[in-house]
């Protein structure tokens, strides 16, 4: 025990030398020393979290709990009137299957119109028969040359007047052009069937959000097909108003022809 | 964990003392003082909150829930009721469907009997047994009969004559006259038929309809959008069909005045000969 007084005299003493040094030691070590834990049971810390945390707990529970419970309630309101009013699945398969039904009509007439309907039973005929009704545009090059072998040529110089060959040369490029417009609008016609299946079947696996795009597609062609209808319309407008300029010119000729007539009997009655 | 830490801050401060003690001078020992400072400033942990500002954060938490979240919570409930009621009365209203498919219903008992008996109405007027058999085969709407149109015309309209009966001008003319009538006749029957086609896909497209849901109807529209350009296709080709045979009119009528250009001209030269032989 003494000894160890002694070693205890002797440190202190040693310490009181080096107090300087003794004391930065002590501030450090009271700086730096590992702090005690807090106890959960004995901490009143402890229990206010405690009881905070349960406040928080209740308070999220009732405040967000009620409040996305009724924002789910709306929502499953709202879904199950769209899938029941708005987009009900058996109702839009029963639409699908429309579409199906009406491709298997699409198909029926196509087929209908593409009977064949020819009916020349000469060879130039049925040459330019087939020429008409081929519906390919790269024989309208033809259609000119086989126009003219069986309706005839204009007349030479020769064998009508000037006037004749204008009218003859017009009522028949007039009738020419509405020939080839026809093989035209055939051919036409035919893509937009073609389309129209291609725009069926797409119907026949659209989602009700992506059918309304189709149907804009649809609509567009739509557009196309009636302005192809107004330019055959127009052909046709334009073939029956020469047809009626060549009536008139008729009537004009028959007056001329008259003048010249009533003429020539006054020239002969004169030289009698 | 605690055991390992506090090993470290015995050795590290059993080290610290030695290097204190053995220090020559004043300025290690500064030396050593600053480098502890350091250690402590850097490693020591932050220092603990008192409990009351405990109390106010929990009671900040529990303020921005009832505030801001609750105030948001019930905003979006709001909102999303506002949506529902403006779907459900504005948007796709119920009773506005269910009045939309009864008018659909309506009109096809209205109208669409009666539509077909008048279309259906007979038209047929010939008295003669061949123009009554070429009417008959002309309106049937059938398309397993197109040689029996060529057959009925032959016998209503006569047939090209032989090589020896007319000249090969007039025959020419003459059945390619034929030809494009007898051609229309038979685009017609086809037309006919793809009609009665067209007039099925209508009723279906209305039957369908009067069951649709807001949802289901563009699928048939769509169809019947595609419906329509198909109509105006056929549409065409019959427009076609009659720019041929109005074309060919044309050209029938261009051809007799070539002829008679041409018969003129050869009797104004025969006339002139006999004038030149007296």
């Amino acid at each position: 025990m003494k000894k160890l007084l002694a070693k205890v005299k002797q440190g202190l003493a040693v310490a009181w030398r080096y107090k300087v040094r003794t004391g930065v030691l002590l501030v450090i070590l009271f700086l730096a020393a590992p702090k005690p834990v807090k106890s959960q049971f004995l901490d009143p810390c402890c229990a206010i979290m405690a009881a905070g945390l349960n406040t928080i707990g209740s308070t999220l529970s009732s405040v967000i709990g009620g409040g996305l419970g009724s924002i789910l309630s709306i929502e499953q309101d709202i879904s199950k009137f769209e899938q029941t009013i708005v987009w009900p699945q058996t109702l839009i398969n029963q639409a699908r299957s429309l579409v199906v039904n009406m491709q298997g009509l699409f198909t029926q007439m196509e087929g209908v119109m593409r009977i064949p309907v020819n009916s020349a039973t000469l060879p130039a005929t049925q040459q330019f028969e087939q020429n008409l009704l081929s519906g390919d545009p790269n024989q309208i090059a033809q259609t000119s040359s086989q126009y003219l072998a069986v309706y005839g040529n204009v007349p030479d110089a020769a064998s009508a007047s000037p006037e004749t060959r204008n009218l003859v040369d017009m009522t028949d490029a007039a009738a020419q052009a509405a020939m080839k417009r026809a093989i035209e609008i055939d051919a036409l016609a035919d893509l937009e069937l073609q389309a129209a299946d291609q725009i069926n079947q797409s119907v026949e696996t659209a989602a009700p959000g992506s059918a309304p795009i189709i149907e804009a597609q649809a609509d567009a062609w739509l557009v196309r097909a009636n302005a192809y209808t107004q330019a055959a319309t127009a052909d046709l407008m334009r073939v029956r108003a020469i047809d009626l300029a060549d009536a008139s010119a008729n009537v004009k000729n028959g007056a001329a022809n008259t003048a010249a007539v009533q003429q020539q009997i006054y020239n002969f009655l004169k030289r009698q | 964990m605690v055991i390992l830490i506090d090993a470290v801050f015995g050795f590290f401060f059993a080290l610290f003392v030695y290097l204190m003690f053995v220090a020559r001078d004043w300025r290690q020992v500064l030396a050593l003082t600053l480098a502890g400072l350091l250690v402590v400033a850097l490693v020591s942990p932050p220092s603990a909150q008192a409990q009351a500002s405990l109390v106010a954060a929990i009671q900040a938490v529990l303020n921005v829930i009832n505030g801001s979240i609750q105030t948001a919570l019930n905003a979006i409930n709001s909102v999303r009721s506002t949506i529902q009621q403006m779907y459900e009365s504005a948007v796709w209203p119920v009773s506005l469907i269910n009045q939309a498919k009864a008018m659909v219903s309506q009109m096809i008992g209205q109208y669409r009997n009666l539509m077909q008996g008048i279309f259906s109405m007979n038209l047929k007027s010939a008295t003669l047994a061949n123009p009554i058999a070429l009417e008959n085969v002309m309106r049937n709407h059938q398309t397993n009969d197109l040689s029996a149109v060529t057959t009925s015309f032959g016998n209503t309209f006569g047939g090209v004559p032989t090589a020896t009966a007319s000249s090969p001008a007039d025959r020419t003319m003459m059945d390619m006259d034929d030809a494009l009538a007898m051609d229309n006749l038979k685009t017609l029957k086809e037309s006919d038929a793809a009609d009665d086609l067209a007039l099925q896909a209508a009723n279906n497209i209305e039957d369908q309809a009067s069951q649709a849901a807001p949802g289901s109807a563009p699928f048939i529209t769509a169809s019947a959008v595609a419906a329509s350009i198909q109509s105006q296709a056929l549409t065409q080709k019959m427009l076609a069909a009659e720019l041929r045979q109005e074309a060919a009119r044309l050209a029938h009528q261009n051809a007799l005045r070539k002829r008679g250009a041409t018969i003129t001209g050869d009797v104004n030269s025969q006339i002139l000969n006999l004038l030149q032989r007296h």
